[in-house]
């Protein structure tokens, strides 16, 4: 495939690659044996901030202008930052995920108190977005973390896991309902700040694969947040009918982010099968047409997933509804890193194995991609809900 | 990189959807049985110029590119694909005489040829070359063609090519599908018109082939996929329609991907010849993706209508006897697939 690039993205993908090649691969690497997060004041973080590197740092409409389109933009960067380590990628220091939410709903106060620190930063900070519950995670509409009004703001009680950077998170942007009974119209979603009484029980989880981001567990118990941290504030909840909108805000945001969460996929399936290339290259048993025949197959698939991320990113940089070609990109990108992933270990075999090539560990990390944001289930139920008109 | 169809070809597309809607799909069965689209239909589809789409202007066509043909092959394959290869006289010999001749030897062997509305070139895709030169005899066996005639025959090896013009017999056969466009074992014995040698030229004709048939191909699945999906969203059973039960909403999801999937590379794969690029790797691999694709969806686009499907009431079963003969084509998907493959092994390859 021909992608006519600008001048702009390229230098954006050189810098990309080169801070990749030198720094995330290894440091990826390096938490992946240690079996666990990098420490906060791991050098690299700090190498990092140095080099300007701070998602979410800019409020939304001052972002650089992107000939190819924003979306397009974000997808060939994601995807060649993934390439090198997808894990080190969500470990970047900064407002990242939960600053679109904030952009799109949150009050002036709230977008200068919470991400205007961010911009100005010069040593590392993160942020946080809790979304999914120990009882599920799939289904945004159900949470259990109850919100309940007081006079001074209000108390947060239940639980959340798998939160991305929440033990070292300024703030993690929760997600809670005022009334369970009331679905979706309750939720909302509350800044609660680190040291916040009552957030507590932070446990960093052992994971199979991208192990160089922290997944949090952790408790809210009569946790207590003033009112200023509820998104939006109180005083959109009459100007807007269904209060602060979170569970609009939070549908648009990992809306946005499928098409993101399918570039990084894209990148973890040609680094497998680069690196599987490389190896039956080196090996000689490239001259085997059943491995070539692999080769060709994992090319083909990346290929084809990789036109359809690019297809919704066209659609949403035009304006265009793209909710189907989103999740078909999500679904085809997963399962074709999963897949391109293990075959790559066949074509290593026993070295893979032994855990000595980096296949090995995009096997590991693969399998998470096919379960973040969506898994490749409800990608399919979003589908259908628009092509056959699947009830809710 | 753009997704976006030009304006050029839209009004193409949409001009030959409107045809395959009102002349080719009401009457998909009575071309089936005819074995050829009807006089009428022949004649409307000779005003629209669809098979001069991509003939080089110099040589009277529309001179337009790779693209425009797989977007207006798709167009009437999702109405009738046998339709659509009977309504074409020179089908894709016209990119091995383009490849090897050019625009003038495009004239000198066609236009005679052309004078009669139904001709027919037949297009021979052969795993080794034959090493002929003009004046050689040359004779030979293809076992199905879906043409039940052939009045020039033009042969591609994988270095050359060469044009026949003699004597043909073609023994009509049931075939798999495609009998709008007829179908035969074809025998030939004649002198060779034409011959050349010429490894690019070869190369370059063979994957403007595979994807003049990946897109028919592409084209009956489409038909399947949108068919069986709106049967599915009317059908009720236990109580609600049947694409609401989640096993055939899956389904139904998964035969779109897969559709869409083949229809990218197939794209791709035509903007890369139209930009001059290399695209012999992308070309074998859309071919490969499509015929894939074509096992998972044709039978699902039966298994959808149950019962009905299986009956020659619906056209889900014309739809997919019609994707496996497709597959057949172009030299065949284990060529494509070996051609894919070795491709992307080899040195010179620039990657994804």
């Amino acid at each position: 495939m021909d992608v006519t690039l600008s001048p702009e993205l390229k230098t954006l993908i050189e810098d990309t690659r080169e801070w990749g090649r030198s720094e995330a691969r290894p440091a990826g690497l390096e938490a992946d044996r240690a079996g666990a997060p990098l420490p906060v004041d791991h050098p690299y973080f700090q190498k990092y901030m140095d080099r300007g590197r701070t998602r979410g740092q800019r409020f939304s409409n001052d972002l650089e202008p992107a000939p190819e389109g924003r979306v397009m933009q974000m997808v060939v960067l994601g995807e060649e930052a993934a390439y090198w380590d997808r894990g080190m990628g969500v470990a970047a220091p900064g407002a990242g995920f939960p600053s679109g939410m904030v952009n799109a709903a949150g009050t002036p106060e709230q977008k200068e108190r919470f991400l205007g620190p961010f911009s100005r930063h010069t040593t590392p900070h993160w942020a946080s977005f809790a979304l999914t519950e120990p009882t599920g995670g799939s289904d945004t509409a159900a949470f259990r973390t109850r919100a309940t009004r007081t006079e001074k703001g209000y108390v947060l009680k239940g639980a959340k896991c798998f939160i991305g950077n929440a033990a070292r998170a300024d703030w993690i942007l929760v997600q809670a309902t005022l009334d369970p009974s009331k679905g979706r119209a309750a939720q909302r979603a509350f800044f609660v700040e680190k040291e916040t009484p009552g957030l507590t029980g932070m446990k960093i989880e052992k994971k199979m694969g991208l192990r160089s981001y922290e997944s949090v567990s952790f408790v809210l118990d009569d946790c207590e947040v003033p009112i200023e941290n509820l998104l939006g504030g109180e005083r959109s909840e009459e100007s807007r009918g269904t209060g602060s909108g979170a569970y609009a805000t939070t549908m648009g945001a990992l809306n946005a982010t499928r098409v993101a969460v399918a570039a990084s996929a894209l990148g973890v399936a040609r680094a497998a099968y680069e690196e599987a290339r490389r190896f039956a290259k080196e090996a000689g048993s490239i001259r085997s047409q059943r491995v070539r025949d692999k080769l060709e197959f994992m090319l083909r698939k990346i290929r084809g997933a990789r036109l359809m991320t690019l297809q919704a990113a066209w659609l949403a940089d035009n304006r265009t509804a793209n909710i189907v070609e989103s999740s078909m990109a999500k679904i085809a990108t997963a399962e074709v890193a999963q897949e391109t992933a293990a075959l790559g270990m066949e074509i290593v075999g026993l070295e893979a194995g032994a855990g000595d090539s980096i296949v090995e560990k995009l096997f590991r990390d693969a399998k998470a991609l096919n379960i973040v944001e969506g898994t490749g289930q409800i990608q399919r139920v979003i589908m259908a809900r628009n092509l056959v008109g699947l009830p809710r | 990189m753009q997704f976006g169809i030009r304006d050029d070809d839209k009004l193409i597309v949409d001009t030959l959807s409107v045809f395959a809607a009102e002349q080719l799909r009401p009457n998909l069965r009575k071309a089936e049985a005819a074995r050829t689209p009807s006089s009428e239909v022949r004649v409307r589809s000779a005003e629209l110029g669809f098979e001069a789409l991509d003939v080089p202007s110099a040589s009277g066509g529309a001179g337009l590119g790779m693209l425009t043909r797989v977007l207006a092959n798709i167009a009437l394959a999702k109405a009738d694909a046998g339709a659509a290869l009977a309504l074409d006289r020179i089908g894709p010999s016209v990119y091995v005489l383009d490849a090897f001749g050019g625009a003038e030897t495009i004239s000198q062997i066609l236009d005679p040829v052309l004078r009669d509305a139904e001709a027919r070139v037949v297009l021979v895709v052969e795993p080794e070359d034959r090493k002929l030169s003009a004046g050689d005899r040359v004779t030979g066996t293809v076992t199905w063609t879906p043409s039940d005639h052939a009045d020039l025959i033009v042969g591609l090896g994988p270095t050359s090519a060469w044009v026949m013009r003699g004597e043909t017999s073609a023994e009509p056969v049931r075939s798999i599908g495609l009998h709008a466009a007829g179908a035969s074992t074809l025998r030939f014995s004649g002198t060779v018109a034409a011959a050349w040698s010429n490894r690019a030229a070869a190369e370059l004709a063979l994957a403007k082939t595979r994807l003049y048939y990946a897109s028919l191909l592409v084209g009956v699945l489409y038909d399947s996929s949108e068919f069986s999906r709106k049967y599915a969203m009317e059908r009720v059973a236990f109580g609600q329609p049947v694409a609401h039960h989640q096993g055939m909403a899956f389904m139904i999801v998964d035969m779109f991907t897969a559709v869409e999937q083949a229809r990218l590379l197939i794209e791709d794969a035509a903007r890369r010849i139209e930009a001059g690029l290399d695209a012999r790797q992308h070309a074998a691999a859309a071919f490969v993706e499509a015929v894939d694709a074509s096992r998972f969806v044709g039978p699902n686009g039966v298994q959808i209508l149950g019962g009905h499907g299986f009956m020659r009431d619906f056209p889900m079963e014309k739809a997919m006897r019609e994707s496996r003969a497709l597959g057949l084509m172009a030299g065949g998907v284990e060529r494509a697939r070996d051609d894919a493959a070795n491709l992307a092994a080899s040195e010179e390859f620039g990657g994804i």
